[in-house]
């Protein structure tokens, strides 16, 4: 099964690399939307469907923590399961975004595969 | 915290970012004096947290542009110069961060957006690493720390 992902990131650089990264990973993407904002995100979401979101934290007007909010009140919306990807690691910030409905948590800098285990973990993909 | 210890948080993100992020294997622990004199992107990010600070990073130009051709998957001669520029914020963007996870890993911290800068002095706690194909040098000064005194101009 191939799935669908948003990635949402206020820099371009950084979403052509997590889309690549996810790609050179082996990941099965059938498709991969792209979002520069909260904001963006939600639209998008609401036009089309995604298995998965990967969300970074510090963007301009809506962030990645309004994101997840916004996302846990929507009743169409909430179930889609969310990974935050960020330089932050520190322990305060982690569960702070877990407790707003994070699914998942990857750190950077992070490996390819770290990335594909963390979607393959939320998506329930078996192990081979 | 020590300097030494902030030394050693420094020297370690640098390399992980790099390897990780970049492919790039950097080879470490050279004297801040030799850091090249050659064009350079300049990045500066503040930052807010206990202690609040400033993360400073001078990336030779001809590091910058195949760092950002690896990083993107692209050509380094179809790259633009803002490309180039942004691959770069985003490099001490994760350095500054990674630096601050370790340093203090129960604060949060709140980054600022890395801007890019004209002329500034890398201050505080410095390294300098070689990436194979330019000088990187990246300083970590915090406001409330006793930081080593090293401090040169980097342009």
């Amino acid at each position: 099964m191939a799935y669908r992902v948003l990635i949402t990131d206020d820099s371009p650089a950084m979403r052509s690399f997590v889309r690549r990264v996810i790609q050179l990973s082996g990941f099965e993407l059938s498709h991969c939307f792209e979002a520069g904002d909260g904001e963006e995100a939600l639209d998008l979401l609401r036009r089309e469907w995604v298995d998965a979101i990967l969300t970074d934290i510090n963007m301009p007007g809506v962030d990645g923590e309004e994101l997840l909010r916004r996302l846990a009140a929507d009743e169409m919306l909430r179930s889609v399961p969310a990974i935050v990807i960020s330089t932050d690691a520190t322990e305060n910030r982690i569960s702070r975004l877990l407790s707003l409905g994070a699914r998942g948590y990857v750190t950077k800098p992070f490996r390819p595969e770290t990335l594909r285990a963390e979607l393959e973990r939320i998506l329930g993909v078996p192990v081979d | 915290m020590t300097d030494t210890s902030i030394h050693l948080a420094l020297r370690e993100s640098v390399v992980e970012v790099l390897e990780k992020m970049f492919f790039v294997e950097a080879i470490t622990d050279l004297a801040p004096e030799i850091a090249a004199q050659s064009p350079a992107v300049l990045v500066a990010l503040q930052f807010d947290g206990n202690p609040p600070g400033v993360f400073r990073m001078s990336l030779a130009r001809s590091a910058a542009a195949l760092i950002a051709a690896d990083f993107l998957g692209e050509d380094p001669e179809s790259l633009t110069v803002p490309q180039v520029e942004e691959v770069a914020k985003e490099l001490a963007n994760m350095i500054c961060g990674a630096v601050l996870s370790r340093i203090e890993s129960r604060v949060t911290f709140r980054l600022a957006a890395p801007e890019l800068v004209t002329q500034d002095a890398i201050s505080g706690t410095v390294c300098t690493v070689e990436t194979g194909s330019g000088m990187l040098t990246a300083g970590i000064d915090m406001e409330t720390r006793t930081c080593s005194t090293t401090a040169r101009s980097a342009s």
